[in-house]
Order: C-alpha cells, then sequence, then structure tokens
C-alpha cells in the first residue's frame, strides 16, 4: 500500500513539472514565432521600399511589439526559474504572493487551453512564511489541476492569499458550471494531500461550492 | 493564376502572431481574414468562404483538429494547412486523414507558406474545376 501512494506520488510530481515544462515552452515558442514574424514583417517593408518618414509610425509599432514579447519571455524565465530553484531546500522563508503567482503564471495556459480564466487576488501585507514552498505548489496545483478539469468552459478560478488567525491562507474559490462525476474526495490525490498538510502542519477545508482553503502556520514545520 | 485571387483565413489565439502572419500575406498580394479561436474561424466561414485556411492546432475552446473535421464536413473544397508549434507525428497523420492539405510547424519560413497556399489554391481549383 505504501508502494502505491509513493507510485501515485512520484506520478503527481512528473505530471506536474510536466504540465508547467509543456506550458513554458508553448509560450516560449509562441513569443519567438511573434517575433520571427514581426522582424520578417520589418524585412517585407524594407524590400517593398517603404522607407520614407511617414513610414517610420509603423516601423516603431513593430519594434515596440518585438519588445513587448520580449519581455513577457523574460518574465516567463524568471518565473521558471524561482519556481526551479525552489527546489534547492526544502525549507526556507518565502514570500506567499510571490510563491502563488509564479505558479498561476506557469500554470495559466493550462487554464486558457481550457477556456478557464485563472486569476489572483493577493493581500499584500503578508507576513513571511517559513514552510515547503514546493510542497505548497504541488498541493495548490493537485486542486487547481481538478477544478480546471472540472468546470466547464468559461469557469473562473480565483485565488486568494490572506491571513486567518496566526495563519496565512490560500483560498482557491472556482466559478461556473462544474460536470458530472467531478469530486475531490475520496482519490489517492487526497491521500496524498492529506499526507502533505500534515507535513506542512496546516489545515486544508472544503467550503461551499467546491472552495478549497489551505491554511499554514507563518512560523513553519 | 494572380495569386490576388486567393482568400485566405489565419485562425490562431496568438492574435498578435496571426495579426502579424496575415499582414506579411496581404503584402504579397492575398486577401486576407483572422480569426482568434475556432468558433470564430466556423462562424467567419458562413459569412465568406476563404481558399485556403491556416490553421493552429491548439486553440483554447475547440481544438484545431475539431475545426477542421467542421471544416471538411462542410466546406470539402477549402484547404486546409495546419501550422502548430507543438505538433507530434500522430498529430499530422490525423489531420492528413482528415484531410488537411499540408502540416506546417510554427514559425514557417514565409515564402515556403506562401508556396504551399499557392500550391493549396491550385489544388482547389483542380477539384472544383
Amino acid at each position: 500500500m505504501e508502494n502505491k501512494d509513493e507510485e501515485d506520488l512520484k506520478t503527481l510530481q512528473l505530471r506536474f513539472v510536466g504540465k508547467i515544462i509543456a506550458g513554458f515552452t508553448h509560450e516560449i515558442k509562441n513569443y519567438l514565432a511573434i517575433i520571427k514574424e514581426s522582424s520578417g514583417l520589418i524585412g517585407d517593408m524594407i524590400k517593398m521600399g517603404k522607407l520614407s518618414e511617414k513610414d517610420i509610425p509603423e516601423y516603431l509599432d513593430i519594434i515596440q511589439s518585438i519588445e513587448d514579447q520580449i519581455g513577457k519571455a523574460i518574465e516567463h524565465f524568471t518565473h521558471l526559474n524561482r519556481f526551479s530553484h525552489r527546489m534547492d531546500t526544502q525549507i526556507s522563508s518565502f514570500n506567499l504572493n510571490e510563491c502563488m503567482e509564479e505558479l498561476i503564471a506557469l500554470l495559466n495556459r493550462f487554464a486558457r487551453q481550457e477556456k478557464i480564466v485563472l486569476e489572483t487576488d493577493f493581500q499584500q501585507d503578508l507576513p513571511p512564511v517559513k514552510s515547503n514552498p514546493s510542497m505548497l505548489q504541488l498541493l495548490v496545483f493537485s486542486f487547481l489541476e481538478k477544478k480546471i478539469a472540472g468546470l466547464e468552459k468559461n469557469g473562473r478560478i480565483t485565488v486568494r492569499t490572506g491571513t486567518v488567525d496566526n495563519a496565512v491562507a490560500v483560498k482557491i474559490t472556482p466559478e461556473g458550471t462544474f460536470a458530472e462525476g467531478d469530486g475531490d474526495a475520496g482519490t489517492t490525490t487526497g491521500k496524498i494531500r492529506e499526507n502533505f498538510i500534515k507535513q506542512l502542519g496546516g489545515n486544508i477545508s472544503q467550503g461551499a461550492a467546491k472552495e478549497t482553503v489551505i491554511t499554514l502556520p507563518v512560523h513553519g514545520v | 493564376m494572380k495569386q490576388k485571387d486567393i482568400k485566405v483565413l489565419v485562425v490562431d489565439d496568438e492574435v498578435a502572431f496571426a495579426n502579424t502572419l496575415a499582414q506579411r500575406l496581404k503584402m504579397r498580394d492575398m486577401e486576407v481574414g483572422t480569426a482568434y479561436d475556432g468558433e470564430q474561424a466556423l462562424s467567419k466561414l458562413r459569412e465568406k468562404t476563404p481558399d485556403v485556411i491556416i490553421l493552429d492546432l491548439k486553440m483554447p475552446g475547440m481544438h484545431g483538429m475539431d475545426v477542421l473535421k467542421e471544416i471538411k464536413r462542410g466546406y470539402p473544397h477549402i484547404q486546409v494547412i495546419l501550422l502548430t508549434g507543438h505538433g507530434t507525428d500522430r498529430d499530422e497523420e490525423e489531420a492528413r486523414r482528415l484531410g488537411g492539405f499540408d502540416f506546417l510547424n510554427k514559425p514557417a519560413d514565409i515564402d515556403y507558406l506562401e508556396c504551399k497556399i499557392r500550391k493549396a489554391f491550385q489544388e482547389k481549383l483542380e477539384r472544383t474545376m
């Protein structure tokens, strides 16, 4: 039975990392494709002899578009880099908002493909948390994955952060219609989650309408 | 045969990509429209039928393969070129089975894409003659 749990955990971890890498490479490839077409367009315009002063604004617009794509790509690289380095040490002091922002940015494409809007609403004055950020990200992913799969198109999921007594909280609130048969309870993933939250010294509660609240002690495990 | 006669619809959820590619094809004397998801593409077909569709595969909502099926069901003469950054061999096989004209990796060289569009248009003309 223990082996089965370990196997399920490994499957979840691999699925998580796989999703993150697939989404990341997809986004980067798209930015590069836009940059390639934009620079190609500049080449086309030069070859066509569009070289008078009145053409300058059009050139500047295209250059701006290239800069925008490069900016987005750099932001994405930063998120992936931080995400990877979180695994360097198991327990660390971290900013919960940054940890969640990075996760949401890396999973956004995955939600968008299902026509689900992934939103954040963060409390700004949160204390730093001493805990295992990678484990927390995997835990939040396990809920997001389930809710994204369960929601019908045009749904919305809001990830909020805040404080509850002496703990910080991540609240995941889905809005929309759930397809029949969706449920979080009783699955092996549920067992993995229980194990995680035990290790993190926190708590998971399910609210109405499939809302999930994860609380973590500020001073950690 | 003048390329000007070719009507193209570019379907891609990356708005900046679709618009820039459309602009480049227009500069090559084609009449080009854009749609940013599968549903929008199918609804545009009801207004105006293009000769060739450049279709992305992975889009939010309706998957490109389902869009291809719908196009081929309702408008069998339209030639569809799949242009995707993430297609597998199996996707290519499936797209060809469903009647896709060609399967290209994104980003494609513009001259190569132009050549494929011209070939697809010729194929359409031959089939409808």
